[in-house]
């Protein structure tokens, strides 16, 4: 019983069609890129090319720090920004040589860089400020960040390298606001020159790495400007990188991204969890690098619904809180109590007397304003998180801490998607939320009652509280703004609007190849002196 | 039979629309939307709504889902919200690498299973047969993500023959295509050996051995052939098994296929992705089992379709 005739040349043709089709013609792509690899990697062994890798466990949707909030870390190297921040985080010259501000805060004058050009070689000018600001702010462009430049009324271009911009009220956050990532400066009219393919296939910057290629949820690899040479003046390094090439890599499990820098796959991971921390210490070949990170981890409650209304229940929750054994058990010890509404890490806005101010842990005095709030019967609550490993433990350890004063808790988790959906819809009651943030004004976003019900998911509408906001916001001067937004911090600890739990710390793991490596509390400088063994 | 095709491939058309209708409700009556990634933890109501309008998020189900369709007759499977690409492009980036993993996975199914599976038919109840089935029965009990995990650790990390994460090599193939293989060898070897059991059984065969034939010809050209029929079948629905199980490991291995685009797409909530990848790989197990129909027909000539 052989084969019929016709149908066996049939049935082999079928196969090796499917067969070449799919190892061949449709991996054109991928072969390329192989080959590519093979001879960079070979041309790597002869010049000595000097290639740093970093991990990461997600890669970003579009390489345009105007259209998506969610960065790419590569966009911190294309690009420079007006203003920068040094390791101590302050405020330092960066594409902008030196800029006045005139005595009532509303108009400030950038005096620029004469040498810079971008990676397509066009010299770097006042217009091209105009141009990036002008963009974000314009309504079509659904910018994430056009509401952070809301202060700015107009952007006048005086000559090619002064540029002034008129404010509609005085706003000293622009210093912050011209130095992150989303502020990072474009050629004019980039979309017109580029259209479809810019922040896809192109992206053109002033800084120190240009973007050789892109692949989304793969890599992304940045090779050095050799033109760079207008470092800010606190780099040791101001000239070109040491480094060649910097890839970055996506590992999006766990466990394979810890694996890949223990054989040097990769040579720094950032965010490394606490589980693995005591694994990579061990390694001579790894150093972990912790600092308190500008992260801070809070309960919430909603604070117009019964009981959180009254005052003496949500100090009642404060006092409840037994923060080191939080830390201990969810974060291993690593991570330092938070006492105030701001990490310690902005270091001129955090309010030093935070720890003095705040409730210290004392079940006793919980029971006792919870009775005298009427509640001696205990409550019962819900207490929603985020469905993560870290706010599930959390969740636990608050229930039982909770439990010990006379409030019992359902316990609700949520994926991040819904969680976010929950809380704007307003049935949260106890919530537990993280914020990852380094400037004050994120007490705007999440107290002000102008942005109830979201971002404001504590529900917080308070005359008092948007007063002192907005009057901090709008002093002439940081000093002063500083100053104003210690004194929110002080009302809202009275209030106790949150009950604050931990900073967690920041920890980066970084391979022994990697030279003279320096952290930095904001953006990693890697062009800034950083070295790397060549391969 | 060309008739016969054409049918099949026509009445493919209705599961494709209940299928995107399904993804579609489930996405939009769904918490959450692919704006709050675009915008980030700290926008106001008034920007966040200002992006929701750019991406038309703010239309209401019917003309969202009837943008979807024209976009699909159009050719480009619409346009990715947070990629701002043709979502067609982003599949043929993303299809041939899981192709590659799973066409592997396939062949290595393959090599292991009609051996082993003929060896334990032939020489039931001895020792090969034994150590044949306990094999298996272990293939069959592992979960294909967890030996991924174990082959990763072993060869890639421990004695560092393959990449830990994808590299876009060859090498990077070989141990999700053994994860794959493994495992379904181990089930297809099962069904291999029954399949063997029962033709072995048959008139025919021992017809051919009185003819004289050599043991090798009776098993391999008379008995093997029919006995692959079931197997077939088997194969074409696990096709699709094995396109949706690459994609614990394209997370594990790190390889940026079409699993994984589906995943990201889904936490995001990036719907026009997923209901393209959905089109894709919905339509790749369709035809995987119109494609072992037609085999039937080759393999058997008892089958003939009218």
């Amino acid at each position: 019983m052989s084969l019929n005739k016709i149908k066996k040349p049939l049935l082999i043709a079928l196969v090796m069609a499917l067969l070449t089709s799919v190892f061949t013609g449709c991996s054109s792509g991928t072969t390329d890129s192989n080959t590519e690899n093979a001879d960079a990697g070979a041309a790597a062994a002869e010049n000595g090319e000097k290639v740093l890798v970093i991990g990461f466990d997600q890669d970003s949707d579009i390489m345009d720090t105007m259209r998506t909030a969610w960065y790419s870390d590569a966009l911190i190297y294309i690009h420079d920004r007006l203003i920068t921040r040094d390791y101590e985080f302050n405020y330092k010259p960066g594409l902008a040589e030196s800029w006045d501000v005139s005595e009532d805060g509303t108009v400030w004058t950038f005096h620029l860089r004469k040498d810079v050009k971008f990676h397509n070689g066009k010299p770097f000018t006042a217009e091209d400020v105009k141009w990036t600001i002008d963009t974000i702010k314009d309504p079509d462009t659904a910018s994430p960040f056009r509401e952070d430049l809301a202060a700015i009324k107009e952007v006048e271009v005086i000559d090619d390298h002064t540029v002034r911009f008129i404010l509609e009220y005085p706003f000293p956050n622009l210093l912050y606001n011209l130095s992150a990532t989303a502020a990072g400066i474009h050629p004019a009219n980039a979309y017109e020159e580029y259209g479809d393919d810019y922040g896809k296939k192109v992206v053109i910057g002033t800084g120190p790495y240009k973007l050789e290629e892109w692949i989304p949820g793969d890599k992304t690899v940045l090779v050095k400007n050799e033109d760079y040479n207008w470092g800010p003046e606190w780099m040791e390094n101001r000239g070109p990188a040491l480094i060649d090439k910097i890839v970055l890599k996506i590992i999006p499990d766990e466990n394979s991204r810890i694996m890949e820098l223990e054989v040097g796959g990769i040579h720094i991971l950032r965010n490394v969890p606490e589980t693995y921390v005591e694994q990579l210490d061990n390694n001579p070949d790894i150093t972990v690098h912790k600092n308190p990170a500008t992260k801070l981890g809070y309960l919430a409650y909603a604070t117009d619904k019964e009981p959180f209304t009254d005052v003496r229940v949500r100090r009642a929750i404060n006092h409840a809180l037994n923060k080191e054994e939080i830390i201990q058990f969810v974060f291993k010890g690593m991570g330092e109590p938070a006492y105030g509404y701001l990490p310690p890490a902005l270091k001129d806005e955090y309010l030093e007397e935070s720890q003095e101010l705040a409730y210290e842990y004392d079940p006793d005095k919980a029971k006792q304003l919870l009775a005298e709030a009427g509640y001696a019967d205990g409550l019962e609550l819900t207490l929603s998180a985020d469905n993560s490993s870290k706010s599930s433990k959390l969740a636990e350890i608050i229930q039982n801490q909770l439990k010990e004063v006379g409030i019992n808790t359902n316990i609700q988790l949520y994926d991040s998607a819904s969680y976010t959906d929950m809380l704007k819809e307003g049935k949260q009651e106890l919530f537990i939320r993280e914020y990852s943030w380094s400037n004050a004004d994120i007490i705007d976003w999440f107290l002000l009652s102008e942005r109830f019900p979201y971002p404001n998911h504590s529900r917080w509408v308070d005359e008092k509280t948007d007063e002192l906001i907005k009057s901090a916001a709008r002093q002439p001067t940081w000093e002063e703004r500083a100053e104003g937004y210690k004194e929110v911090q002080r009302y809202l600890i009275d209030q106790a609007v949150w009950a604050p739990i931990y900073i967690p710390v920041q920890m980066i793991a970084v391979r022994k190849e990697v030279k003279n490596f320096k952290y930095h509390p904001w953006m990693l400088q890697y062009n800034d002196g950083f070295d790397i063994e060549a391969k | 039979m060309l008739k016969y095709i054409v049918k099949r491939l026509i009445l493919m058309i209705p599961v494709l629309l209940l299928m995107t209708l399904v993804v579609f409700s489930i996405f939009y009556f769904a918490p959450g939307d692919p704006v709050s990634r675009i915008a980030g933890p700290n926008v106001t109501e008034e920007v966040y709504k200002s992006i929701q309008k750019k991406y038309g998020l703010d239309q209401p189900f019917v003309v969202q889902y009837l943008r979807f369709l024209k976009s699909v007759a159009e050719g480009d499977l619409g346009i990715s919200i947070l990629q701002d690409r043709p979502v067609l492009e982003m599949i043929k980036e993303r299809l041939p690498v899981t192709l590659q993993i799973g066409l592997l996975g396939f062949a290595i199914t393959f090599a292991i299973a009609i051996p082993a599976g003929v060896a334990a038919a032939v020489k039931k109840n001895t020792a090969v047969d034994y150590l044949c089935m306990t094999g298996s029965l272990l293939g069959i009990a592992v979960p294909t993500f967890w030996l991924g995990m174990l082959l990763l650790y072993v060869f890639a990390y421990k004695l560092r023959w393959f990449p830990i994460s994808g590299d876009g090599s060859f090498k990077q193939l070989v141990l999700p295509g053994f994860a794959i293989g493994l495992t379904n060898a181990a089930i297809t070897a099962r069904m291999v050996r029954s399949s063997m059991l029962e033709v072995l059984k048959q008139d025919y065969v021992r017809t051919a051995r009185s003819k004289g034939l050599l043991e090798k010809t009776v098993v391999y050209r008379h008995a093997l052939k029919n006995a692959l029929i079931p197997v077939i079948t088997l194969m074409g629905l696990r096709l699709g098994w094995i396109l949706g199980g690459s994609v614990a490991l394209e997370i594990i291995f790190s390889i940026p296929g079409i699993g994984r685009l589906m995943v990201d797409a889904i936490l995001s909530r990036d719907f026009p992705v997923v209901q393209g990848s959905m089109l894709v790989l919905t339509s790749s197990i369709i035809l995987a089992n119109i494609l072992a129909d037609i085999l039937y027909a080759i393999v058997d000539p008892r089958i003939r379709y009218g």
